[in-house]
């Protein structure tokens, strides 16, 4: 077949005319090593361009250290014994069970709360609001013996978990007091009269044993108060053993040297009169107490050198006047807390600075708000017409023979003059005429139609013997000096039980400290004592935790006399002492030399005489 | 009323901040009476300033628990039967110690309740921060206690164990380390 031209009009014209053709297309296979060419790897050129740069680097952060490189301080404390009552005593402690106590109500409140009686334990721990710490005291050089104080539990806690009784529930300035006490080698309670020092230092002297940090205790304390520290260690710490060192030589001997008694009550005399037989290299104290401190303050004195002759460890010092006299008084006792701490002619606002980490003082009006009020009332009394002529005859005379003897006068002529004018203003003693027991039986009569009691004190035993007799209706009783030791206890009983026996006749140099009459709610001062401090130790017989009322202080004076020069003194004595001592030393300072012979305006031996009556 | 045996100790560890010292820590071992057995306390301690950023708000529970608190424990020659902290971040301690440590809650302390009902015992949030995403709070007696969510097992171990702690106010013992570390960091008296 021929095909076709594909050109215009030459194809319209041309006939169709077919021609056969061989189409077979000759097809021969013949290899060409393709296949192995795409079996085998591609080669692929790769080419690489730097577009970073640099390698990063790394920075490593210590975040988590393996060991902490910061530094620790380590104090490991001595392990206390444990909890359990009988392993907390001392080993040398023999403890005995706790005795059941009376109820309240059938105890005369001594030195204790009027709160309601607690079974202590866990209940002191519920009912304290507030706790109280035990603080290092200053002197206290090595830190860990700081923080073994500033890690201890509050009191409170101790006290529950010691399962430490308490008959009453103490107020929280007595725990403060126990704190204060506890840590301190050297420390003088100087509370207020009747705000609880015994309470405070049996407490604190019990958890030192229980502790363990003490085990010989050594109390010294005035002869009149031994039965009543008895009494109360029978009452704050009844499991603890106390000896009274008395007797006979042999048998106070024995009684020094025994080494299972932790506690000891010793009275001054005693002492002083032991001390030379005893022996210092086998006789030591972890704690020796002195009750009524304010007898060391002398410091030559026999009983200044008697205390300070015992071998101790600690020493306390209880007095409610750290200063009777003069600030120097507080060097005496402070001989025996820290010897040469304190050196005569110390500035007082140096000294006080000095010492204000050493001794705590607080007063009733700062503590005790609840309290009865204590109200005094000055009784002016003036001399019957034969005594006012008795006392200026005997003034006259006095004062002419003192300017007769000229500088030949010495102090102890003016103190008799001073005491024969005291007594002639207590009793006439040609007539027996006295002004102030006629006012006197006149307030009985009042105090005891109301069904109260109350409490007279004199200086003089002689003035209370002549008291009784003319008082007999109100049924007196007498506690002084010339009454035996044996039946004073007795006598104070049957004051307090008796409901007939309204008055107690009492001196102040017996009955002037130690104890609690708080069932009284009268004090009467027939005759003034030389300083106030002895007289607020006597108001506050009365006037001190547990009164059920006010107690009403009458202050006898009569008028135009030497009491009342005296008084005058003794007032502004009052206010320099409020401002030198604010704290330490409240107005508890008598006459000096000067000031009693200027109360006849003589001069002093020493010099002329500033205050003159 | 169970008693722990008598050697039994309790560990109270807190750590205090000072803005330009950094943190002190405090760690104080206690018999059963209250007393102290050991007393332990660090230098200031002060994270770096990358901790600060890359530990965000884990740092406290890292720096209370896992550096201050794991020191002072392993400083402890008694092994306490619980560690009680007041600072939450220090229940991190619990991370590395095998003994409970548990939350004191004061009476300021928030806490609301987890609504999780599914919770076998009520779960609480106390969050303050990030310290304490979920603690179980339990009482002892009148002590108010906060485990970490993580170890809810220590509330059944301490309740169970050491009633003791019932009559005790286990807040304050903190107080006492705070005096402690204000004594030890005042100038030397000597």
């Amino acid at each position: 077949m021929r095909l076709p031209r594909r050109s215009g009009p030459a194809v319209r014209e041309a006939t169709m005319e077919s021609q056969a053709g061989d189409l077979t297309v000759p097809v021969s296979v013949f290899p060409t090593g393709w296949q192995a060419g795409l079996a085998r790897g591609s080669k692929i050129k790769v080419l690489s361009a730097q577009l970073s740069g640099a390698s990063p680097g790394v920075v490593s952060l210590p975040l988590r250290p393996k060991s902490a490189k910061f530094a620790v301080r380590s104090f490991f404390f001595a392990a206390p014994h444990e909890a359990a009552e009988p392993a907390t005593a001392p080993e040398r402690v023999p403890f005995v069970p706790m005795m059941p106590r009376p109820p309240a109500a059938d105890q005369a409140p001594a030195d204790r709360a009027p709160a309601v009686a607690s079974e202590a334990g866990a209940q002191l721990a519920a009912v304290a609001t507030k706790l109280t710490r035990i603080q290092p005291p200053r002197d206290t050089i090595r830190l860990e013996d700081r923080l073994f104080y500033c890690l201890q539990p509050p009191l409170e806690t101790l006290l529950a978990g010691d399962h430490l009784d308490f008959p009453f529930h103490p107020f929280g300035y007595q725990f403060e007091g126990v704190a204060f006490l506890y840590p301190r080698v050297a420390a003088i309670l100087a509370d207020e009269m009747g705000l609880g020092k015994t309470m405070q230092a049996i407490t604190a002297m019990r958890m030192l044993l229980r502790a363990g940090e003490i085990q010989s205790v050594l109390l010294v304390c005035p002869k009149p108060l031994v039965t009543n520290w008895l009494r109360e260690f029978a009452l704050w710490a009844p499991e603890l053993p106390v000896t009274v060192i008395e007797g006979d030589q042999a048998r106070r001997t024995w009684q020094w040297q025994l080494a299972a008694a932790p506690v000891k009550i010793a009275n001054y005399e005693l002492l002083q009169r032991d001390s030379a037989s005893l022996d210092p290299t086998t006789l030591r104290f972890d704690l020796v107490v002195l009750d009524e401190a304010q007898r060391i303050k002398n410091r030559t004195g026999n009983t200044s050198q008697a205390v300070r002759g015992i071998d101790r460890r600690r020493s306390w010092a209880l007095t409610g006047t750290p200063v009777e006299n003069s600030p120097e008084d507080l060097v005496g006792i402070f001989e025996f807390l820290s010897p040469g701490y304190l050196t005569p002619g110390m500035k007082p606002r140096r000294m006080g600075q000095a010492v204000s980490d050493y001794i705590l003082r607080r007063t009733k009006d700062k503590v005790l708000a609840e309290l009865p009020p204590k109200m005094f009332r000055d009784a002016e009394i003036e001399l019957t017409a034969q005594q006012r002529a008795t006392y200026q005859m005997a003034e006259d005379e006095g004062v002419l023979r003192l300017t007769e003897m000229g500088e030949g006068a010495t102090i102890q002529h003016v103190f008799e003059l001073v005491l024969r004018l005291k007594q002639i203003c207590n009793f006439d003693p040609a007539t027996g005429h006295s002004a102030k027991l006629e006012r006197l039986a006149a307030d009985l009569e009042e105090v005891a139609a109301s069904g109260r009691k109350a409490i007279v004190f004199s200086q003089w035993v002689d003035t209370l013997r002549q008291l009784a007799p003319r008082l007999a209706q109100f049924r007196p009783l007498e506690y002084h000096g010339r009454v035996p030791s044996g039946q004073r206890d007795g006598i104070i009983n049957r004051f307090r039980d008796d409901p007939d026996c309204h008055v107690l006749l009492i001196s102040y140099g017996t009955g002037g400290v130690g104890l609690n009459l708080q069932f009284a709610g009268y004090v009467f001062l027939f005759d003034r004592w030389w300083n106030p401090a002895v007289e607020d130790q006597a108001v506050n017989r009365a006037h001190r935790i547990g009164a059920a009322g006010p107690v009403t202080v009458t202050r006898f004076l009569a008028l135009s006399t030497i009491e009342e020069r005296i008084d005058q003194i003794l007032r502004d004595k009052r206010e320099l002492f409020d401002t030198v001592f604010s704290d330490v030393a409240h107005h508890s300072t008598g006459l000096s030399q000067s000031e009693i012979f200027g109360l006849f305006r003589l001069r002093s031996p020493h010099g002329p005489i500033d205050m003159a009556a | 009323m169970s008693h722990a045996n008598s050697s039994t100790t309790w560990g109270f560890l807190t750590v205090l901040g000072c803005d330009e010292q950094g943190l002190i820590g405090g760690y104080l071992v206690l018999n059963q009476s209250g007393r102290p057995l050991e007393f332990h306390c660090t230098a200031p301690v002060k994270a770096n300033r990358a901790q600060q950023i890359l530990f965000g708000p884990t740092l406290e529970p890292y720096l209370y628990g896992e550096q201050i608190g794991q020191t002072l424990v392993s400083k402890a020659s008694a092994a306490p039967s619980v560690v009680y902290t007041d600072v939450p971040p220090a229940l991190a301690l619990r991370e590395f110690v095998e003994m409970p440590v548990a939350l004191v809650l004061t009476d300021g302390e928030a806490a609301e309740p987890n609504d999780s009902p599914a919770a076998a015992s009520p779960v609480w949030r106390v969050d303050r921060s990030h310290h304490l995403a979920g603690g179980v709070m339990f009482a002892l007696g009148a002590n108010r206690l906060a485990v970490a969510e993580r170890h809810r097992a220590d509330q059944q171990t301490i309740l169970d164990r050491w009633q003791a702690a019932e009559a005790f106010d286990l807040a304050e013992p903190f107080g006492r380390i705070r005096d402690a570390i204000a004594e030890a960091q005042r100038p030397s008296r000597a």
